[in-house]
């Protein structure tokens, strides 16, 4: 942190000061990615393939979000998961009994609050981590790619969950159930998961698609881009992501270029705004459509940024609300 | 201003005023939603018009943050030329007194504790300022007098503390980390109509220091001269002091910090008209709110609908403009 102290120190200023915003910037990624945003900036293979070998008694092998190829002699026991995202996926799968340390921001379910903390989610320390000496470490990529080769080194196996699409979501749930000896109640996760979204497909996949705005953080205002899972779903609930328009991860938006494209639906995730209403008491954008037609929406940001079971939930309110239209009673 | 009679000031004036005409102009025009010159004139003659979308990007979103961008510009400007020539340190600018950081300080708990109705965070980040101040203020006077480099000294640490509490809050709301980290960094993204108001506030701090130009000349010479000179040297450092501390305070509190502007703008003015304050103080006060106006103009144009920090703008415009007046001024 001192190079936020830095960037006011008077000699520093001239020559510091870009070396202190692109640090900055850093930290704000490290930020995004602290409340499950962990799709920025990393280059993963959504689509892993789901390769494993689930013999009785024999390894068990699968590929992780990064590609790397994760070898278990057998189901782990012991599983420490370094986001709350993954900490959401062990328990959903039924591996909760095998936690033996999650993060400090674990909030869901309820069990994992109590859990042992490994550390919190951008500074995780190699030393603790080992000291639950775990036989399966679950971490994210971006600010947490780099912890792999250490723990590795120490002999750690290490699987890193971090999707890009829903798709990835599933195989990612999928694996860890492998890993954990838990296949089959992986495998109803990731049904759920389907169906939801065969549900969605029936409601509005005819559905003319409509142009939606998603807001991650009003000041400054910042979307959801390509190659999140939040433009992905808003595909799949039958919309056309605005942010797309401004490239890859989670980019400022122009309020300008916002007014110009006039999106016809427009959803805020609920750390950046608490109620729909505070939309209108922004700069010029009473003049939206979708503030003069109440289409206004907030969505529980775990929902759609949290790479885990729950975007099933996200998905099915999503089409709700770009396709109202689609789900009342005929 | 008028009661000069030695070398004008103003074809400098004339010409800082012309760069940021050409600056307000392209400003207002250029954005995702490009307008002709006729178009801005049926805009700015038909004023705002409710529930319009094109006008509601002209006078809702670009005109603000424009004037805001000149103004916070112009008020950074006119406190960095006042406080390098008090300190007599030419690495001096707006943030050494540890007004920023109590800003920072101030604005970092508005966001933390998300209360809602107000504007918090701009409000706490003005009082965080203020109030330090008034903590720098007080620690620096002794016997009546200021002393500047208590001051100074005074104003890094309280510097290093408010930001070491800042990195504390930071870490304890980690949610909010993001919001602090982007308010730190300093933009014009979002802001209104009610930031212009705040930062209108600040135009009499401006003008104040317009009319001290021979007391600051003659100080340049020391405090002691100036005395001798029949200065009345504490109660012009105080009233430059608190000038320059509200002006930062204003500023910061309405964009967030913004580097550069401050400590570099003098200089460049200095290199161009010298070092008299009758030119000095309003071309800064005019070429800062033309620098800042420029710098947002691109770090909202370039990468559109993405955004630049303003603060790398300003960085990558004044540099290379800087290190040219230097080398110019050492050849001259």
């Amino acid at each position: 942190m001192s190079t936020i102290r830095s960037s006011r120190r008077p000699a520093a200023t001239t020559r510091r000061t870009l070396a202190a915003g692109t640090i900055l910037a850093a930290l704000a990624l490290a930020a995004l990615g602290a409340i499950g945003l962990t799709a920025c900036g990393s280059s993963t293979s959504s689509s892993a393939s789901p390769s494993a070998s689930t013999a009785a008694g024999g390894p068990i092998t699968v590929t992780d979000s990064a590609g790397n190829t994760v070898t278990l002699q057998q189901p782990a026991k012991r599983i420490v998961s370094l986001a709350p995202a993954n900490t959401e996926i062990a328990y959903a799968v039924g591996a909760g009994s095998k936690m033996v340390a999650g993060t400090t921001y674990d909030d869901y379910p309820a069990a994992a609050k109590s859990l042992p903390k490994a550390g919190d989610f951008s500074n995780p320390s190699v030393e603790k981590i080992a000291s639950f000496n775990p036989d399966l470490v679950l971490i994210t990529g971006g600010v947490q790619a780099p912890l792999r080769a250490k723990l590795t080194k120490l002999g750690m196996n290490v699987y890193i969950i971090d999707p890009t699409t829903y798709a990835g979501v599933m195989t990612d749930i999928a694996n860890v159930g492998k890993l954990a000896g838990t296949s089959a109640e992986a495998q109803k996760v990731v049904d759920s998961m389907k169906q939801a979204q065969a549900d969605v497909q029936a409601k509005v996949g005819a559905a003319a698609k409509k142009s939606v705005f998603v807001e991650i953080y009003s000041k400054p205002l910042m979307t959801a881009g390509t190659g999140t899972f939040v433009s992905d779903m808003v595909g799949k609930a039958g919309g056309t992501n605005l942010g797309d328009s401004a490239g890859a991860g989670f980019p400022n938006f122009s309020s300008e270029v916002l007014l110009k494209d006039d999106p016809a639906v427009y959803i805020a995730d609920s750390g950046s705004m608490s109620k729909p209403g505070d939309l209108s008491t922004r700069p010029g954008f009473s003049a939206l459509t979708a503030v003069k037609d109440g289409h206004v929406y907030v969505i529980q940001d775990d929902l759609i940024a949290r790479p885990g079971p729950r975007l099933a939930l996200g998905l099915q309110q999503l089409a709700k609300m770009i396709h109202p239209e689609a789900y009342t009673t005929p | 201003m008028t009661r000069l009679g030695r070398t004008s000031v103003w074809p400098g004036i004339a010409l800082a005023a012309a760069l940021l005409l050409v600056c307000l102009v392209l400003s207002l025009v250029l954005g995702p939603a490009s307008l002709s010159l006729s178009q801005l004139w049926h805009f700015v003659t038909s004023g705002p018009v409710p529930g319009n979308l094109e006008n509601a990007i002209f006078w809702q979103i670009r005109m603000p943050r424009v004037l805001l961008a000149c103004l916070v510009g112009a008020e950074l400007a006119v406190a960095g030329v006042i406080l390098q020539d008090l300190f007599l340190n030419p690495l001096t600018d707006p943030y050494v007194t540890g007004v920023s950081s109590g800003a920072a300080l101030g604005a970092t708990i508005g966001i933390v504790l998300h209360w809602s109705g107000l504007p918090w965070t701009t409000m706490l980040a003005l009082v965080g300022g203020l109030a330090t101040l008034g903590i720098v203020w007080t620690a620096a006077r002794r016997r009546g007098r200021i002393d500047i480099f208590v001051l100074l000294l005074a104003g890094v640490t309280i510097s290093y503390l408010a930001s070491a509490m800042v990195t504390v809050l930071m870490i304890q709301g980690n949610q909010d980390m993001r919001a602090i980290v982007y308010w730190l960094m300093g933009s014009f993204s979002g802001r209104g109509w009610g930031e212009v108001q705040i930062a209108l506030v600040a135009v009499p701090f401006m003008i104040v220091p317009l009319f001290f130009t021979r007391e600051m000349d003659i100080m340049l010479q020391g405090e002691k001269r100036a005395l001798e000179l029949g200065v009345e040297v504490e109660r012009t450092k105080r009233l430059l002091l608190v000038t320059a501390g509200v002006l930062t305070a204003i500023a910061v509190s309405v964009c967030g910090i913004i580097g550069f502007v401050g400590l570099v703008v003098p200089h460049i003015v200095r290199l161009v008209v010298g070092p008299s304050h009758r030119s000095l103080l309003p071309v800064s006060l005019l070429a800062g709110a033309a620098l800042l106006g420029i710098a947002d103009l691109l770090s909202r144009t370039l990468i559109a609908p993405n955004e630049i920090p303003v603060g790398v703008v300003t960085t990558f415009v004044g540099a290379p403009l800087f290190v040219y007046l230097l080398r110019r001024g050492r050849r001259a």
